[in-house]
């Protein structure tokens, strides 16, 4: 059976926009790099500074798994090179990578705050090229996911009926998109019925990742050691992710898009049985059915719903399966994060192996994630 | 105190009655600014509907605290949906403010004994309004009311003490002493000071005091403060999100019973963003007896807290930054929670259950009044006897010294 990797970043390189956007028209408003006084290297987004590595890591491939490049003549290839990718998952045992981006948002949020809505779509249409491009061009193993644009709902469905046209799975929506763009209305809001409509049409799965916001984080103490804070962040962007799952499950879009898929990236599946648990309290205690006639109980929208990813957490795994269900669930190597199991993936997946049946473990790794995303394995 | 039915609630909630810091503050210097009840009209909130009608409400340095009503009891007001806060002082039962009273409600609902958490006028725990000597005076009226009024009253209540922040660590650690005296085994803080003061609302200081800048949780200023509760043996509690907010924006087209439901497992779960900094700040290596305990807050979260703490020690060997044993470890020493209903929060549960504490949240929306034997029978139905005597009473009786 092979195994899918359902939550990992490419890295993009210098020339992704640059090469794509015209800079007649936008000069250098065009994402770019841009050497710091200090010698490092940032982008520049429409004059915004961003991180080399924008809101992703490429921790996993340091030797202590601390700090990030400085430059990108710094960042390893395995990170941004498809062919080095593929070697790089060959050694861990990975046989299909669903990829989410990097410097335009591990949630795909970074272009949400360009101003310009025609430079937001030019980015983000970059950007989908880009990975049909270069990365699944280049292997099947590679599963792209696209960005939409957030300034307009009416041209982010036409860019997803092109996305999918070109070969993208599933589509990567911020979560937040109020609290990204200015005018963007809450993801609640009917203005976005046209998005779930087109996802429910193509049979696209929405992406709603964790790490949209700092705002949804604890910011680290000031006065911890550059490791424990990269530790920090990485416990808390997964718990960030807590009421965006229980909003989406009170907000009723599942009950008018039953067919709609919601995949919650890297949200690990330990709070997940929690945040379901109290929910369904709240729920009754209430009087939510009473009063609103929903048509399931919330965890009920989940489970009919609603994916959570998973790579480390094995004790919480077992629960989870019998809870919420096996076919809720998704197995990441989270590569290339400093988090991520890479290299030992195989020993993780033994180690929570042994907690699942034979029918549980093969639907994490594999089936279900074959089945989102269309994937041409034969069970 | 003798234990008669096997249960003990660790989260519930003492309500002062109108007098008890008007007859403990001194008039000549504070005058309106005490806490009392005054008439005004009802604040409009996210959680509440609008209303033109005179009610009353707490004021606190003449900032109305608790827009909702005069008590937090709604468990007590029969309403189905349990949203109802009493809006006049003649509306709160008497079995939410008068300990005598209360003790008819313990042996309806079967409960021994109660750990005492505040309510308005200072659900938060924090008088912020003021300045330091304001909140002085406000904390010690608090601790002496709830020692004479409650624990005076019965030995089936256990108070927890609130401790003063703007005076400066050697204010805070003098209170601490005081009411270690007092005989109190416990106190109830913010998790996160620094935020507590740049927040807003309840937490936020009064305008005409922006100069206050509290120290942040892990930096070496509470030190005393963690020194001095280890010291007493004072256990520091956590009360849900202890003031830590990290929320998606609600959605405004909710109804008030949405927006609870949409927020309440983010909110009850605030601390998993928390705890790690409490086992990588390092304080719980350097103060290993120190006890933390978190309330109303359920235990299924901090599985994920366990899980999450422990991958991340392993794969950036973070014995290497000085946090020597493995975080689990350290939080099965030296850690307690507080549960009331989960099913699969205790199935899941890392932790041992010698640090589970069951908790009735009496009065508040969420609790378990009065059929908590009812929902312990489901929420621990399959869990040997002995688990359940340590969940439901025994843990408590050992930490707070009730026998």
């Amino acid at each position: 059976m092979p195994i899918v990797s359902a939550d990992d970043h490419v890295i993009e390189h210098p020339e992704v926009w640059t090469s794509r956007i015209s800079r007649s028209r936008f000069s250098d408003r065009v994402p770019h790099l841009q050497r710091q006084p200090d010698g490092s290297e940032c982008w520049m987004v429409e004059g915004n500074r961003l991180p080399l590595l924008g809101t992703g890591s490429a921790g996993a491939l340091r030797s202590d798994r601390s700090g990030e490049p400085r430059r990108f003549e710094e960042v390893p290839a395995q990170a941004w090179k498809p062919l080095q990718r593929l070697a790089a998952m060959d050694r861990d045992g990975i046989d299909y990578s669903v990829l989410y981006p990097s410097v335009a948002g591990v949630a795909g949020e970074t272009f949400a705050r360009v101003a310009d809505p025609e430079l937001e779509l030019a980015c983000v249409r970059a950007y989908n090229d880009f990975l049909i491009d270069e990365w699944a061009a280049v292997s099947p193993r590679f599963v792209p996911q696209c960005l939409i644009p957030l300034a307009s709902i009416e041209s982010a469905v036409a860019e997803i009926r092109r996305a999918a046209k070109r070969g993208h799975k599933a589509v990567i929506v911020p979560p937040v998109p109020d609290r990204l763009r200015e005018g963007a209305p809450h993801i609640n809001e009917l203005a976005y019925e046209p998005l779930w409509n087109i996802c429910e049409e193509l049979d696209l799965p929405v992406c709603f990742h964790a790490g949209s916001l700092p705002q949804l984080e604890l910011a680290p103490y000031a006065g911890l050691s550059p490791r424990l804070t990269e530790a920090m962040r990485a416990i808390t962007r997964p718990a960030g992710i807590t009421s965006i799952i229980s909003n989406f499950i009170v907000s009723r879009i599942a009950e008018r898009h039953p067919k709609l898929k919601v995949i919650f990236g890297e949200s690990t599946v330990g709070l997940v049985p929690y945040i379901l648990e109290v929910a369904d309290y709240a729920f009754v205690q209430r009087g939510l059915q009473r009063q609103f006639n929903y048509d399931l109980t919330l965890s009920d929208i989940f489970r009919r719903n609603c994916y959570a990813v998973s790579w480390y957490d094995n004790a919480g795994i077992r629960q989870t399966c019998d809870y919420v269900g096996a076919k809720n669930i998704l197995w990441a190597s989270d590569f290339p994060l400093a988090t991520s199991t890479w290299p030992d993936s195989r020993s993780f997946i033994s180690r929570f192996s042994e907690r699942l049946s034979e029918v549980q473990r093969q639907r994490v790794l594999c089936y279900n994630a074959a089945e989102l995303y269309k994937l041409d394995i034969k069970p | 105190m003798e234990i008669k039915y096997g249960v003990i609630s660790a989260d519930s909630h003492a309500q002062l009655g109108p007098d008890a810091f008007l007859a403990r503050m001194s008039k000549a210097r504070f005058g309106d600014r005490i806490p009392h009840l005054r008439e005004t009209t009802a604040p409009k909130t996210m959680l509440t509907r609008q209303s033109d009608r005179i009610v009353e409400r707490w004021f606190v340095n003449g900032k109305i605290e608790e827009p909702r009503g005069v008590a937090n009891c709604p468990a007590m007001m029969e309403d189905p949906s349990r949203t109802y806060f009493p809006q006049r002082w003649e509306e709160v039962p008497a079995g939410v403010y008068q300990p005598l009273e209360r003790l008819k409600e313990l042996d309806r609902d079967g409960i021994d004994a109660e750990i005492l958490f505040p309510n308005p006028p200072t659900q938060e725990g924090v008088f912020f309004q003021g300045d330091a000597e304001f909140e002085l005076a406000c904390v010690q009226a608090y601790n002496d009311a709830l020692m004479e009024e409650w624990r005076g009253a019965s030995d089936r209540y256990v108070p927890l003490a609130l401790i003063p922040y703007l005076g400066g660590i050697d204010q805070t650690v003098a209170e601490v002493r005081r009411i270690a005296r007092l005989g109190y085994r416990g106190v109830v803080m913010v998790a996160e000071p620094a935020s507590a003061v740049r927040g807003s609302g309840a937490w936020a200081l009064a305008a005409d005091h922006p100069g206050y800048k509290l120290k942040h949780f892990a930096d070496p200023y509470w030190n005393p403060l963690w020194a001095a509760c280890q010291d007493f043996d004072l256990t520091i509690h956590w009360h849900a999100n202890a003031g830590i907010r990290v929320l998606a924006p609600v959605w405004k087209g909710y109804a008030p019973d949405q927006v609870w439901t949409s927020v309440v497992p983010a909110g009850f779960s605030a601390l998993s963003q928390f705890i790690p900094l409490l086992v990588f700040s390092g304080i719980l290596d350097r103060y290993p007896r120190l006890r933390w305990a978190s309330a109303e807050t359920g235990v299924g979260w901090l599985n994920y807290v366990l899980d999450a703490c422990d991958h991340e020690w392993e794969r950036r060997r973070l014995w290497s930054e000085g946090i020597a044993i493995r975080p689990s470890e350290r939080l099965q020493r030296q850690f307690y929670v507080m549960s009331w209903f989960e099913v699969e929060g205790i199935k899941g549960c890392r932790l041992s259950p010698a640090n589970i504490m069951w908790e009735s949240d009496f009065p508040h929306n969420p609790s378990t009044y009065p059929q908590s034997h009812k929902v312990i029978g489901r929420m621990l139905e399959g869990v040997a006897e002995p688990t359940r005597r340590q969940i439901l009473w025994e843990n408590a009786a050992r930490l707070y010294k009730m026998l």
